[in-house]
């Protein structure tokens, strides 16, 4: 209840908050993601332990970003944290075709828990400065989205953490798929 | 690996501001008049390599210019056993670390030139880069190691050049470590260590002389034992070892020597294996740890000139190989564990101040004694430690507390509502309904702000405090046990909650807590607010703590500051009681279930409920707690009614603090003991 006031009177005056959980494979850029936007700076790239939160306004939007460690065993540490996400951001490597299989399932046991029936998913395909990385336009049929997601809002977009290529796109899209809610 | 490699070798170029033009740097640095004979030219002994790092050190705070001393660099592993002395440097012919820097620049360079204009049209870019020159500028050299063009190698001249890696050098600090860090900027860094380093100075000397009262050599290369433990001596370790000693320091308080002795050939042996292994053609799919391992290699201290390859280099350095090497011996030799994000940092760490083979036991012991459980797979000894934190956080900082579990959760906020799901659930899979909406709720299913301070406790606080601190904390570690942790952490908590409770936040949380939700828009300030507030707080205030003493002498040593009482019997006891209290909840706190689960599925909670009795593998070694306990010892629905189970007083912190209760005989003697000793020592 308190929650949909401030909504509310967020749209009134035009800004609001969204918490957006940002999940992917260990090694995927999330941190490298999360401090370009937030510093538009390149922090050297190191495992996350824990997580890291930092709110990135962007167009009248507050994003409260979360990024948490990529590593499968330390994902239960999080995993009661779903609730109240609006928008699922998953990161993937792109360049990283082995481990496509494996982010694949992790994604799909995301987005299938309960707390995640109403989120909105973006997808970064990231890393596509390498030069074996997959088209976002791949990574997407990879994923195979439109065909198991038939209730949820999904986008695959190709990022590049280091330029910042893509990323502001990545959220623009979040906050205009979300306004209604 | 491809992908990080290749992505790291994009990061540099465009963000280079290059070429700060190299500046000579004279060989002879002026050093701190007070203290030559204690550390300036005295080379390292070859042999003792249980400091490798610590001889690049340099006391120069007071010199503006140049921190390393470049004649006491080598390279860490490898050439370890050679050094070279001051005068020594430019025609030592291996590869010292000073060496490494001398092409740094150059490499730099290169790839500047080469990626220069790759990717200034996108997005961000364009305003950028100009602002941060030193980071993105190291980010090249610190992983182009392992880039994939190719191409930019061959322009890198191959010659030292002490004078230009001289001149970096200054960056960087006696570990080897960048100086500036995300929160910290190399002039503030710089400033604090002109007075830091002459605390260490007085303080190594101070050691000296304990040293020589207890007959014990105390030149660096010789320092390999220590007087007996007394109140004096943890005195002398809570303010710091002298960062030569440390290594053998550790090594020595926390009995490694003797894990050794009692596994001499073990290492070795794992050694042989991981060599056997290698040749394995599908040794991935048997040993998915190494991949995982592999990932991580060169994500450890990238800041960290000594684990970082150089464009040269054939190879990689020696001391991601000695990494590698302790990694996979660890995840071999304890298959429980394997490997878990936070030992590459445990192990690195070691690694800046043992060698291989006791950096090895010194991750067995960490994982083992110091931290036990919590890098098993189920990552159940970190819960469990988290709870143990909620219950002193709850009990030593109550206003922390109410923030970090807010009173009116209910009032709609998401998080009012997981609290629901949450008790509802833990209601029916415990049987029946508490009055006391679960006092111990949280100890099942953590505060969210245990995310963070999970991450403080797997790897020791390295990366979460800056090094000279969380050196100052791994001493104490070693001679005091793992509840220095819990006391340094609720020291980081105490100090973040009066960053917290300053000005308006005080107020928003006075009005957050009295009265829900109703006044939070006057006060601009929603339960998500005030939640990313606490969370970017505690995330962000530790790595700000430039000075040791900040923590030590504020927080630590200050007796009147109650959780200084805890000691490692109270911590032990605690450990036990929220394992058994996570026990008879387990298949609701079971992290691998996510809430939604325990919303639904009560039933598969209470069927579960069998495995309630199994005994839990992380232990604690509480067993000196026997007699207390037993208390905990009760089947599942008696346990519900004791008190000290799910009532008011959850947890007898208090009553063993404050008044004649269970353990203050226990407390006497214990004090009776230390006087003993101490007296004994005089």
């Amino acid at each position: 209840m308190g929650n949909s006031i401030s909504k509310t009177l967020g749209k009134l005056f035009g800004s609001r908050e969204m918490k957006i959980l940002m999940l992917g494979l260990d090694n995927a850029g999330k941190t490298t993601i999360l401090y370009k936007l937030k510093l538009n700076r390149i922090k050297t790239s190191t495992p996350t332990v824990g997580f890291n939160v930092e709110t990135v306004s962007y167009k009248n939007v507050k994003f409260n970003m979360w990024d948490v460690g990529g590593q499968e065993r330390l994902r239960p540490l999080w995993r009661h944290y779903f609730p109240a996400t609006t928008a699922l951001i998953f990161v993937i490597d792109s360049s990283d075709t082995e481990r496509l299989n494996e982010a694949k399932e992790e994604l799909y046991s995301i987005i299938s828990e309960k707390e995640m029936e109403n989120v909105v998913l973006l997808v970064w395909a990231n890393k596509q400065d390498l030069k074996n990385a997959m088209k976002p336009q791949e990574v997407s049929d990879f994923l195979q989205l439109s065909e198991n997601l038939k209730n949820q809002l999904w986008c695959v977009i190709g990022s590049n953490a280091l330029s910042g290529q893509g990323l502001l796109e990545g959220l623009s899209w979040i906050s205009n798929n979300t306004s209604k809610k | 690996m491809q992908g990080n490699s290749g992505r790291t070798s994009y990061t540099g170029g465009s963000h280079m501001q290059l070429g700060k033009p190299p500046t000579f740097v004279p060989q002879s640095l002026p050093r701190s008049p007070s203290v030559p004979s204690l550390q300036g030219d005295r080379p390292f002994n070859s042999l003792n390599r249980s400091d490798p790092m610590l001889n690049r050190k340099v006391f120069s705070g007071e010199t503006p210019v140049p921190r390393l001393d470049p004649g006491s660099a080598h390279s860490p592993m490898g050439s370890a056993a050679v050094q070279a002395s001051p005068s020594t440097i430019g025609g030592n012919s291996n590869l010292s670390v000073i060496d490494l820097y001398g092409d740094e620049t150059d490499s730099q360079m290169a790839s500047e030139e080469s990626e220069d204009t790759n990717h200034l049209d996108t997005l961000m870019s364009k305003s950028s880069l100009m602002d941060q020159p030193h980071r993105d500028d190291y980010n090249v050299t610190s992983q182009e190691t392992s880039m994939q063009t190719d191409s930019q190698l061959p322009q890198i001249p191959k010659s030292p050049r002490v004078n230009i890696s001289s001149k970096d050098a200054e960056h960087f600090d006696r570990y080897g470590f960048k100086k500036q860090t995300s929160c910290i900027s190399e002039a503030q860094y710089d400033g604090w260590w002109s007075e830091y380093y002459q605390y260490c100075e007085r303080r190594k000397s101070k050691w000296v002389v304990l040293m020589e009262k207890h007959g014990l050599p105390s030149s660096d290369d010789q320092v390999t034992r220590f007087p007996p433990k007394n109140e004096k001596l943890k005195r002398y370790v809570r303010k710091g070892v002298p960062a030569e000693w440390r290594g053998n320091a550790w090594w020595y308080f926390a009995n490694g020597q003797e894990l050794l002795d009692e596994n001499l050939d073990q290492y070795g042996q794992l050694l042989q294996k991981i060599a056997l292994i290698e040749k394995l053609p599908d040794k991935e799919d048997k040993y998915p740890d190494l991949e995982i391992i592999e990932r991580d290699l060169n994500r450890t201290f990238p800041d960290n000139i000594h684990f970082q390859r150089e464009s040269f280099q054939d190879g990689e350095p020696e001391m991601i190989k000695s990494l590698r090497r302790v990694l996979v011996a660890f995840s071999l030799y304890n298959p429980k564990i394997g490997y878990c994000q936070s030992m590459n940092f445990l192990a690195g760490l070691l690694l800046l101040f043992l060698d291989e083979e006791k950096s090895f036991w010194m991750l067995v012991l960490l994982t083992s004694k110091y931290l036990p459980g919590v890098h098993n797979v189920n990552l159940e000894g970190v819960n469990i430690d988290q709870g143990v934190l909620m219950l002193c956080v709850q009990e030593y900082l109550p206003e922390l507390w109410d923030y970090i579990v807010p009173k009116e959760k209910h009032s709609g906020s998401s998080k009012g509502n997981l609290n629901k799901l949450m008790n509802t659930s833990f209601s029916s899979s415990s049987g029946h309904s508490h009055q006391s909406q679960g006092k111990n709720d949280f100890l099942l299913k953590l505060p969210p702000v245990t995310l963070c301070t999970a991450s403080w406790f797997m790897s020791c606080f390295v990366g979460v405090l800056p090094i000279e601190v969380t050196l100052r904390v791994w001493d104490c570690l070693f001679y005091e046990g793992s509840h220095f942790l819990f006391k340094v952490s609720l020291g980081i908590l105490k100090l973040s909650e009066e960053e917290l409770l300053k000005g308006k936040h005080h107020n928003s949380l006075t009005h957050y807590s009295l009265n829900g939700s109703q006044n939070k828009h006057k006060n601009n300030n929603s339960p998500e607010e005030s939640e990313m507030e606490l969370f970017q707080i505690v995330q962000t205030f530790p790595k700000k703590l430039l000075n040791p003493n900040d923590i030590f002498e504020k927080i630590i040593f200050k007796k009147r500051i109650t959780f200084n009482n805890l000691d490692q019997d109270e911590i032990d006891r605690c450990r036990k009681y929220v394992t058994t209290q996570r026990q008879k909840h387990k298949p609701m706190s079971d992290p691998h279930k996510s809430s939604s689960h325990s919303n639904v599925n009560d039933n598969d909670d209470v069927s579960e409920d069998s495995d309630n009795s199994k005994p839990h593998s992380s232990d604690s070694s509480s067993h000196r707690n026997v007699h207390k306990s037993k208390t905990f010892n009760h089947t599942h629905r008696s346990e519900e009614h004791l008190p000290g189970a799910t009532q008011d007083t959850p947890y007898g912190f208090k009553r063993s603090m404050t008044s004649v209760n269970w353990n203050s005989g226990l407390k006497e003697k214990v004090r009776q003991i230390r006087k003993k000793k101490d007296k004994f020592m005089d």
